[in-house]
């Protein structure tokens, strides 16, 4: 490895890290929050423009086979980029207004940003470790960012104890891997596992406490227990980060794992993927239908989606990853566009809680109501938004594999899925004002409102057009191999 | 004659004893956080023992990188710890439920 | 039965009775100094290994910072340890029953012939553990390395976000809210009906 391979394949990560400490360093002496927020972007734009100087057909590996760039990373990455600001547009003012906006806010995000690039370039359990301890630490502290109020910092714990655990699960089965093969590279010990002499029973042993620990990063049923209680207790903003970009880690981390390293247990592994992707669309669309509060209700519909990419990865197949890539890809944009309406809708001291609080819209801010009505359309999965397709697609790769069953239960999961995303449509459209109907705060800037609408539109406009992204994601899903 | 089994048995029954302090103790975040630190020393005594029987470092040098995550995360979990009390005057998990509708 | 395999039981009996003592201990000091005492005889069970480095970078790193700054939180929070200890004992049937499950099934497993080797390959001796460590570390694992730094970092920004509130202690007066303050804020007139005298 020569310093100029490692400079070209690594550069993102190393301005990204750059960027970290001089914003850190900014905050402290520069009171211009404004500032802080274009370096951030204008790093993100840096950062892009080089990881899509990459070649994408090309394996190319660093820091003694530790480091990957392929088509897989290249994906990933110029999407995470995309999410992330996205995501600093729509903070900005709800971070403004609680005195949260400071340099430790964007040198946090950027860290767990260049966590998630690790996540993501990892080709060595060791890497994957280091990235995914430096995305969860930052989270941990974002999470518990707004100090002085109890539930964020209630939330923070429960993040912390069980991401600590499944952090210990990840571990034990990477122990047991290396005590298997002998190694802690991805391609070889793939290639140190198809010499048959190996007890099965010992490697899935290994196997069951891997994909725990990627499940509990996932927040895959049944293993979504702080799903609900961190997307509640952060503040708006930290919800929308925790909920978008680190997805994009956490699929990268099971491709990579389960399909480069593990490929010869495939039908361990599958099997594994298929229970906890039907228990978690049944359970997440379930036990949604009894919430009241949105941000909760957003979490639990968050695990069924979970489900449904699962589903599309359990199969195994190149259709089955490239579905799956697609609908990672929609539903961070869901995401981002349904938590920016949050921010958009909430006051300056209030922040939108109840589903009922928005009763009236319709009435009162009919372009919101509109923007909201496409979101949860496309939630739903309902034609013509971009939410149909990548639910179709999922399903449509499920059926190719053969498997009947699972897509039946996949499309009934849906079905109910439909009746709470459109309840809450029947809220904002029909249900008369109540008295704490969120005015839209005077402070809402133009810049949030006009992303916000881009972005929901967006969500029409693809769903019209889906086949340049689907095409990306399968050209991306056959380059993995 | 020890082997190899034997010392991953005694790192199996240091992760169940870590398990089981987590169950027991889901009342005192402290005493969580001290049987995570439990859980990290089982891992850690696989991995050295594969290490030694392999022949191979890469073991050591895994093990070696846990103990420095380990004293961040914990570093950061007494923090979270501490907010806890101030926020809650208490770490009794029944006393911090705001989140539970 | 040679010496080392007699350490080798010593060392693993008082650290699973110390780890035992820790999750059950009724005080969170005792708990502290228990895996203090765990983390004693792990370094011992690593010398064995031939982990000398790491031996004594655990005692070194974790008795000497991370327990000290566990005790030094669970003294500085006033915890009421009788609340936190209800219903202890009512959960303990099941989860030891989850745990002697999981034992045994580790037992199973690890028991297998593929783990039973009594012969390790042991690394080469002719340079020293902390020597062999050095030389990979800054070279084959470059990039952990500088994660491990910047992960470090990270708990050092969090540990003094999270945590410091600036001086409050100092006891001056902030002129701007002193002019803010309203007669209302100071004052509090109460009626009460007279006290006759007895």
């Amino acid at each position: 490895m020569t310093l100029s391979t490692l400079l070209t394949i690594a550069v993102p990560e190393i301005i990204i890290l750059i960027a970290a400490m001089s914003v850190l360093l900014l905050g402290v002496f520069y009171k211009n929050t404004t500032s802080l927020f274009g370096i951030t972007q204008l790093t993100l734009l840096i950062a892009a423009y080089f990881t899509a100087q990459l070649p994408i057909d090309v394996k190319l590996t660093a820091f003694n086979e530790m480091f990957i760039a392929d088509s897989l990373s290249m994906f990933l990455k110029l999407l995470s980029y995309f999410a992330l600001s996205l995501v600093l547009i729509y903070s900005r003012s709800f971070l403004q207004s609680r005195n949260l906006h400071n340099g430790e806010f964007y040198a946090l995000t950027l860290f767990a940003l260049l966590g998630i690039n690790l996540i993501i370039s990892s080709y060595h359990l060791l890497s994957i470790y280091m990235g995914l301890e430096l995305l969860s630490l930052s989270l941990y502290t974002l999470v518990a960012f707004d100090r002085n109020r109890p539930e964020a910092t209630e939330a923070a714990m429960k993040y912390f104890v069980l991401g600590a655990v499944a952090s210990g699960f990840l571990l034990y089965g990477f122990s047991m891997l290396y005590g298997i093969t002998g190694s802690l590279q991805i391609a070889e010990i793939s290639s140190r596992l198809s010499d048959t002499s190996i007890n099965p029973v010992v490697l899935s042993f290994a196997l069951v406490f891997v994909v725990v620990g990627i499940a509990f990063k996932f927040g895959a049923a049944p293993f979504q227990l702080w799903v609900p209680d961190v997307y509640q207790g952060s503040a708006t903003p930290i919800t929308m980060f925790i909920g978008s970009v680190p997805k994009f880690a956490s699929v990268a981390m099971l491709i990579r794992l389960l399909f480069q390293g593990l490929d010869h247990m495939v039908l361990d592994w599958q099997a594994m993927l298929l229970i906890m992707a039907i228990v978690s669309m049944l359970f997440g669309n379930i036990t949604a239908i009894a919430q009241t509060k949105i941000k909760r209700l957003l979490a639990y519909s968050a695990i069924s989606h979970v489900g449904f990419m699962f589903l599309g990865l359990a199969t195994g197949t190149i259709t089955g990853i490239a579905s799956a890539l697609m609908y990672i890809a929609v539903y961070v944009l869901m995401t981002l566009a349904s938590f920016g309406l949050i921010i958009h809708l909430s006051n300056q001291g209030k922040e939108l809680d109840q589903i009922t609080d928005l009763s009236g819209l319709g009435k009162q801010k009919p372009w919101c109501a509109f923007l909201l009505l496409l979101i949860f359309l496309s939630l739903a999965g309902i034609p013509p938004t971009i939410g149909f397709y990548a639910k179709f697609s999922i399903i449509q790769a499920t059926i190719q594999f053969g498997w009947i069953w699972p897509a039946v239960i996949a499309v009934m999961s849906a079905l109910i899925g439909i009746f709470y995303y459109l309840r809450i449509i029947k809220v904002a459209y029909f249900d008369e004002p109540g008295k704490n109907l969120n005015q839209v705060s005077k402070s809402s800037n133009n810049e949030l409102s006009v992303t916000l609408s881009i972005n929901t539109i967006s969500l029409l406009i693809i769903g019209l057009f889906p086949s340049s992204l689907m095409d990306i994601a399968t050209l991306t899903s056959a380059l993995i191999f | 004659m020890v082997t190899l089994s034997h010392y991953l048995f005694l790192g199996g029954i240091l992760f169940s004893i870590s398990i089981l302090g987590i169950f027991l103790n889901r009342k005192n975040i402290i005493l969580i956080l001290m049987a995570i630190e439990l859980m990290l020393l089982a891992v850690n005594i696989n991995f050295i023992a594969f290490s030694h029987y392999l022949g191979d470092l890469s073991g050591q040098i895994f093990v070696f990188f846990i103990l420095t995550v380990a004293a961040a995360e914990s570093a950061i979990g007494l923090a979270i710890i501490i907010l806890i009390f101030r926020n809650y005057k208490s770490i009794n998990v029944a006393d911090v439920n705001r989140l539970k509708e | 039965m040679i010496f080392t395999d007699y350490l080798f039981y010593l060392f693993s009996g008082i650290l699973v009775l110390a780890s035992l003592r820790v999750i059950t201990a009724n005080n969170p000091v005792y708990s502290a100094l228990s895996l203090v005492l765990a983390f004693f005889s792990a370094a011992g069970i690593w010398l064995l290994l031939h982990a000398e480095f790491l031996a004594i970078a655990l005692v070194l790193v974790y008795v000497g910072a991370v327990m000290v700054l566990f005790l030094f939180v669970v003294m500085m929070l006033d915890i009421n340890i009788e609340a936190l200890r209800q219903r202890f004992w009512s959960y303990f049937p099941v989860a030891l029953l989850i745990a002697l499950l999981f034992i045994f099934e580790i037992y199973l497993v690890v028991t297998d012939k593929f783990f039973s080797s009594s012969d390790p390959a042991g690394i080469p001796l002719e340079k020293s553990n902390t020597h062999s460590i050095g030389s990979v570390l800054y070279t084959d694992y470059l990039l952990p390395f500088q994660v491990a730094a910047v992960i470090l970092l990270v708990a050092i920004i969090s540990a003094i976000v999270l945590t410091m509130y600036g001086k409050k202690s100092h006891k001056a007066i902030d002129p701007k809210d002193q002019i803010k303050v309203n007669r209302n804020d100071r004052v509090r007139v109460v009626k009460m009906k007279s006290e006759k005298k007895k």
